[in-house]
Order: structure tokens, then C-alpha cells, then sequence
């Protein structure tokens, strides 16, 4: 049965001067993966910050399995996260990075050339992540997201530098985790790809929910880059 | 907490800077006491400095105090562990394996003053043999003393604690890097040293004023207007440095439970 695993209460991040995220609400349901769409600058990685307890909320909440993020025992056992920001470092290897990871939550290192060799980083085990094309850093963050078998992945805009057979690759290997009953939440501007890749949608734009729904609902017999451009256009105007 | 410190000793092993900084702090502590004991021994008998050479347990005592000035080292470690988390966006992977974040802290001055006093250890090893030995080009010579011995090697250690610790905080509170390193070296080596030789009565409250008064050592000089009566005695000293620690953790803390990441 699917149940809810993401949810945005009533979220609102106010920086400075922009209100990146606006009294947002929406739910994320297991063993599917869902769509998390809008422009540039609409928001989305500040809702996803929130959900992983890495911003902190102006009001409103944003929870994982009816709880906050930080409040998780071990929490990369339960959530994955692949972010826009570096997240390793550029003077240690691929294999030294995991293992700072692994070993700060007690993880058997014997995971990680299984999850190096599933992203295709086998190569690079022992070289230092400095000399990383984007693509080979995306590929390692998301090995280090799947670091703990996690049965929710939050994923920013993971495409980002994947060469096609890459997206081919994360495209197929997120409906597997998905059929597995896991939970994906994953951020992108490709829409087309999107549209092959997801089952559910949430769209956000200038930090307001736009419309969530299947794909089917959202997109009506248009192609998802028509209905996206539909909706956020026409509020926008 | 056991496995986020093992985390953390990671981090500081692989880092090649962080053995670049080992081996600097080494001949830097070298130099701080061969330099010291071949001016001593030149022909202008300290360079008029009013020091005697080192065939009296003063001139001994003023080499040797210099095994323990290796801190800034510990200082500098101290704010790479925590700025480094900024600079290369590792604090995001950091905070969400363990997202409370007041742990992470914990684990990271724990870090910081082991690595601080394993800084100050070794340099204290490398300044006392490297000075043990130079003092065979001139003998005879004032014995060094295993009281002496003691007396630096317990400033030594304490300071790399201390001001590994003091480290984290700066990095916490700063988070660039670079300035945070530039400005504990001019801090250390200029503001800190002028104020400490001209102002005594807030120098000797300084961390450097308060590891003079930890080594406890007399120079007797008296044309070199040093004293070490104007310094704390060994156990203030170490309250004032513990002080230091305290007060940097919690700026540590502070500066890093809430803040915005990205
Ligand atoms: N740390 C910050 N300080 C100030 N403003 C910020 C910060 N982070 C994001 N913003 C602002 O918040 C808004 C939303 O940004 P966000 O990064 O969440 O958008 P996004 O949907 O992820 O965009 P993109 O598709 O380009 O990644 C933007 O206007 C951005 O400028
Ligand atoms: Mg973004």
C-alpha cells in the first residue's frame, strides 16, 4: 500500500529579501517516484534544505514519515540525499569520501565498491574527487546517497551532468528502487526525461504550489512540457 | 558519538594538508630552538639582547621555552577542521548523517584538540632533540634539566588542546578559510607578541602570556626587561587557557546550531 512519506505542511522560507518558499503543501507517497518541477529560482531546493533539516523552516514543517529529518536515528538509513552543492571533498578519493561518510553512521564499508561499481565509478575508486568531471561527482553523490539502502531518496536535480546513457541509467535505476516499494522525490528541469521517468507531480513556482497530481492528471494529454508551461506561465502572468 | 569521532579522525588522516602542516610545525619548532642556541653562542654573546649563552641555566631556559611555541600550528589545525566543512560543502553530507548538529560539534573539538596536541607533541619531540643536539657543537653547556623538560612539555600539551579547540571556534565563527588562518597568524605572530611584551598586565591574560606562565621558566634577563614574575603562575595560567577552551566551544556551538546551510 502506498502511504505518505514526504510532507510539506504549510511550508514558507523567507531569506532576506525573497520569499523562496511560500506556505507550501504537498505529499510524497511510497513506491513511486514523484516529479518535483518549477523554473529556476521557484524553490525547490529550498523545500528539500528544509525536508533534510539542513534549513530551518520560517514556518510551517516539512517531515519525513510524520517526523522531522533531524529527529531520525541514523537518518541516511532511512533517506538519501543528492544535493546541488558539493558535498565531498576535492583533496580525498572517491573511496576516502564514502568511508568519512560511512563511518560517521556505522556503515560496513564493504557497501561501497557494490555502490561504486553501480554508478559506474569503479575506475575512480582511489582517485582524488578534485579531477571529477560534474557527471562523475553527480554519479558519486549518488552513490553516497544510497550509501545506507535507504528507503526514501531526495534527489536534487540528479541529471545535471549525466551524459545520456547516464540519464538512461538513472531513469531505470529510480523506477527499480521505486518498484521496490522505496520512496523518490526527485527535483529536475528535464521534462521531457521527466516525463518517462515519473508517476507523480508536484509543481512549485515562486515557492507556491502550483498543481500535484499523477501524470496523467497533470499533464491531460499534453506532454509534460506543456502542461508545465501552462501552468506556470499562465500564474505567473 | 564513537563513530562520528572515527569520522572525523578519518578526515584529518586523509588530508594531505594536514600532514604538510604536521611537517611545517616540525621545522618551524626546529628552528625555535637551534636558531635560538647558535645566536646565543655567536660572538656577539646574544646579540646584545642581555641573554647569557647557553653555559648558564637561563640561556638553557630561553632555548628551551621555545619547544613549546609551536601552538599557532595547533590553531591552525584546529580552524581546518572546521573550515574546510564550509569551504568545500562537506558540512551538507556532515549535517545529514548526523543532523544534530551540537554532536558533530562535540565530535569536532574532541578532533581539534586531539590533533592540536598531537601538533604540539611532536613539535615539542622535534624542538628538544634538534636542540639537545645542537648543543653538542657547544659544549660544555648548562644542563637541561628534566624539570625544564617537564615544565615545557606540560605547556606544550596544554596549548595544543586549548588552542585546537580555540580553533574550531574561530573557523565556526569566520567559516572563510583563508581569513580565518590569516588572521590567527597575524593575530599570533604580531598583535599577540606587541601586546604581550609592551602591555603585560592584559598580556599575561593572552593565550600567548598565559603559555609563558604555564612553561614557568626564568629567563633572567634583566636588559631584556623580561620577568617571568609578571607572568601568571602555572596554575591560573591554565585556568585562564581552559577558559579559552570553554569560551571558543561555545562560540563554536553557537555560531553553528542554527545556521542556514547551502
Ligand atoms: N541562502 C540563500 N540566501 C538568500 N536567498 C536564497 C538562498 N537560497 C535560495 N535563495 C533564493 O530563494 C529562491 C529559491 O531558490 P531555490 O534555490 O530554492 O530555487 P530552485 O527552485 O532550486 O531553483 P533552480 O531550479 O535554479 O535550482 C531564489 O530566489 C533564491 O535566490
Ligand atoms: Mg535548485
Amino acid at each position: 500500500m502506498a502511504e505518505i512519506k514526504i510532507e510539506f505542511k504549510n511550508l514558507s522560507k523567507q531569506y532576506k529579501d525573497v520569499l523562496a518558499v511560500s506556505n507550501f503543501s504537498a505529499q510524497v507517497v511510497s513506491g513511486r517516484v514523484t516529479g518535483f518541477l518549477g523554473p529556476n529560482g521557484a524553490g525547490k531546493s529550498t523545500a528539500l534544505r528544509c525536508l533534510l533539516g539542513l534549513v530551518t523552516p520560517t514556518s510551517g514543517e516539512a517531515l519525513i514519515n510524520g517526523g522531522s529529518y533531524s529527529d531520525l536515528s541514523e537518518p541516511i538509513k532511512h533517506v538519501g540525499a543528492l544535493l546541488d552543492s558539493r558535498g565531498f571533498h576535492p583533496g580525498l578519493t572517491a573511496m576516502q569520501n564514502m568511508k568519512v561518510m560511512a563511518s560517521a553512521s556505522a556503515i560496513d564499508f564493504s557497501r561501497i565498491p557494490e555502490l561504486l561499481k553501480l554508478v559506474d565509478l569503479e575506475h575512480a575508486t582511489n582517485k582524488r574527487t578534485k579531477g571529477f568531471s560534474l557527471g562523475m561527482k553527480q554519479r558519486l553523490s549518488l552513490a553516497i546517497a544510497m550509501l545506507g539502502d535507504p528507503e526514501i531518496l531526495v534527489l536534487d536535480e540528479p541529471a545535471n551532468g549525466l551524459d545520456p546513457i547516464g540519464i538512461v541509467w538513472l531513469r531505470e535505476f529510480v523506477k527499480k528502487l521505486a518498484a521496490e516499494g522505496r520512496t523518490i522525490l526527485i527535483s529536475s528541469h528535464q521534462l521531457a526525461e521527466m516525463q518517462n521517468t515519473v508517476d507523480d507531480v508536484v509543481i512549485i513556482n515562486k515557492g507556491e504550489l502550483v498543481a500535484e497530481g499523477s501524470i496523467s492528471e497533470i499533464c491531460k494529454g499534453k506532454t509534460l512540457e506543456e502542461a508545465f508551461l501552462d501552468l506556470t506561465l499562465r500564474r505567473s502572468a | 558519538m564513537n563513530a562520528l569521532f572515527q569520522s572525523e579522525l578519518r578526515k584529518l588522516i586523509y588530508l594531505r594538508a594536514n600532514w604538510l602542516l604536521l611537517l611545517w610545525s616540525g621545522l618551524f619548532a626546529a628552528l625555535g630552538t637551534v636558531a635560538p642556541i647558535v645566536v646565543l653562542n655567536s660572538e656577539t654573546q646574544g646579540m646584545g639582547m642581555g641573554f647569557s649563552g647557553t653555559s648558564t641555566p637561563e640561556g638553557i631556559n630561553a632555548v628551551f621555552a621555545n619547544a613549546a611555541g609551536g601552538y599557532l600550528f595547533a590553531l591552525i589545525m584546529g580552524i581546518l577542521i572546521m573550515t574546510n566543512e564550509f569551504r568545500h560543502g562537506t558540512a551538507v553530507g556532515t549535517f545529514l548523517v548526523t543532523p544534530k548538529r551540537s554532536t558533530v560539534l562535540v565530535a569536532k573539538l574532541i578532533a581539534a584538540a586531539l590533533a592540536g596536541l598531537v601538533v604540539q607533541i611532536f613539535s615539542f619531540l622535534i624542538a628538544l632533540t634538534s636542540g639537545l643536539i645542537a648543543l653538542t657543537f657547544f659544549e660544555p653547556h648548562s644542563p637541561v634539566t628534566g624539570e625544564l623538560i617537564w615544565k615545557v612539555f606540560r605547556a606544550s600539551a596544554l596549548s595544543g588542546i586549548v588552542l585546537g579547540i580555540v580553533g574550531v571556534g574561530l573557523g565556526a565563527l569566520v567559516k572563510n578559510q583563508v581569513a580565518a588562518v590569516t588572521g590567527a597568524v597575524i593575530w599570533t605572530l604580531i598583535v599577540e607578541g606587541l601586546v604581550v611584551a609592551f602591555v603585560e598586565s592584559i598580556g599575561k591574560y593572552l593565550p600567548a602570556g598565559a603559555i609563558t606562565g604555564l612553561v614557568d621558566l626564568d629567563f633572567g634577563s634583566n636588559d631584556f626587561n623580561f620577568s617571568i614574575e609578571n607572568y601568571l603562575s602555572p596554575g591560573p595560567a591554565i585556568l585562564v587557557l581552559l577558559g579559552y577552551a570553554a569560551i571558543f566551544s561555545l562560540v563554536a556551538m553557537r555560531t553553528t546550531l542554527r545556521r542556514d546551510l547551502d
